[in-house]
């Protein structure tokens, strides 16, 4: 046993090692504003996402925190305490918030999703090139949070905690209190659907830089047929070898 | 796609799912260092690795908002009122 170390008078701050049972309120209080309310952006940022309007996030971020703080006694300090609030705030966003938006858009999921999966199996990178990577590069901000908000809200959630918060399938398993196999699958058909919503706004706004017409299913590429007066050189040379290369595999 | 892409999945959907964990960090050493070098070697999947990249540093970078100022004061406003409350 090594305690020697607390000859000093026991600070509040900074150390894993706060006896829980001895805290003050105050200094409770202190610990929380101190260590939880780091997270506000990035809770706002998630409430965004679920609520979809500003003054519902600042709501529901308010009602986490103070659910959060009533049961701050029971979190574990050392242990991941962003990951602990964005379960409250998930928690709190579907026993009370969602209910009481009464959307019934959540029944179209697995509609929406076959026509959608269909459509993002599309959009595979050879028949991206480069001009259009770089409008993806390059998308207003609008064009990216009406993309993900476009899919379905389960596969959003699993993509936002894994993409923008960079958290680990455990930690997101947790958050959503689901198994990790299905956090994985959310987040491969979630980012499936995610890829091909923001291809085809890259394509569209690309369409400027890249005049040759985007793959459709119907026309066979004329060799040779089609003329531009724009400038075409290697960039989308590459991007040409890869379709054509396709093609003739799936015969 | 060349033969040697099989070594990370054995369609295109398990080789997207192999890049995912790659980018998730949620590979094994000998795994990750197997779709490190096999990265190096073939375009289209590196092309497939670059714009997941891209994907995930636009929606970083566009899905990241700053509270409003007022959020954090209301929030302690709330806390303190609980202590009240609470306190009796």
């Amino acid at each position: 046993m090594e305690t020697h170390k607390t000859a000093q008078a026991p600070s509040e701050h900074d150390d894993p090692e706060v006896d829980l049972t001895a805290e003050s309120d105050a200094a409770r209080r202190q610990r929380f504003e101190r260590d939880a309310l780091e997270y506000v952006d990035q809770l706002y940022s998630a409430a965004m996402r679920m609520t979809r309007n500003p003054q519902d996030a600042e709501d529901l971020v308010q009602e986490a925190y103070t659910k959060a703080y009533s049961s701050f006694h029971q979190y574990r300090p050392g242990t991941n305490l962003k990951a602990w609030l964005y379960r409250i705030l998930t928690n709190t966003y579907i026993n009370l918030y969602r209910k009481r938006q009464r959307q019934p858009q959540q029944a179209a999921t697995d509609t929406v999703e076959d026509w959608q999966m269909a459509k993002a199996a599309q959009h595979t990178s050879t028949g991206l090139r480069s001009a259009e990577t770089e409008a993806l590069d390059h998308l207003p901000d609008s064009d990216v949070k009406d993309a993900l908000q476009a899919i379905p809200e389960e596969f959003r959630l699993a993509v936002y905690f894994a993409d923008v918060e960079g958290f680990a399938y455990k930690e997101i398993a947790e958050i959503l209190d689901i198994p990790i196999g299905t956090v994985m699958s959310r987040l491969h058909r979630g980012r499936k659907l995610l890829r091909g919503l923001l291809t085809d706004y890259a394509r569209e706004r690309g369409i400027t830089v890249e005049p040759k017409t985007p793959r459709t299913r119907k026309a066979a590429p004329k060799k040779g047929g089609t003329k531009t007066t724009t400038s075409k050189n290697a960039e989308s040379d590459a991007g040409a070898t890869g379709g054509t290369e396709e093609q003739e595999a799936g015969r | 796609m060349s033969a040697d892409c099989e070594k990370i999945g054995d369609c295109e959907d398990a080789r997207i799912q192999r890049l995912y964990e790659y980018l998730d960090g949620a590979l094994t050493h000998e795994d990750l260092e197997e779709v490190r070098s096999h990265l190096e070697e073939c375009t289209e999947c590196a092309h497939e690795y670059d714009l997941e990249c891209i994907i995930r540093s636009v929606v970083r970078r566009s899905c990241t908002e700053k509270a409003p100022d007022a959020l954090k004061v209301n929030i302690m406003a709330r806390i303190s009122q609980i202590r009240v409350e609470a306190g009796h």
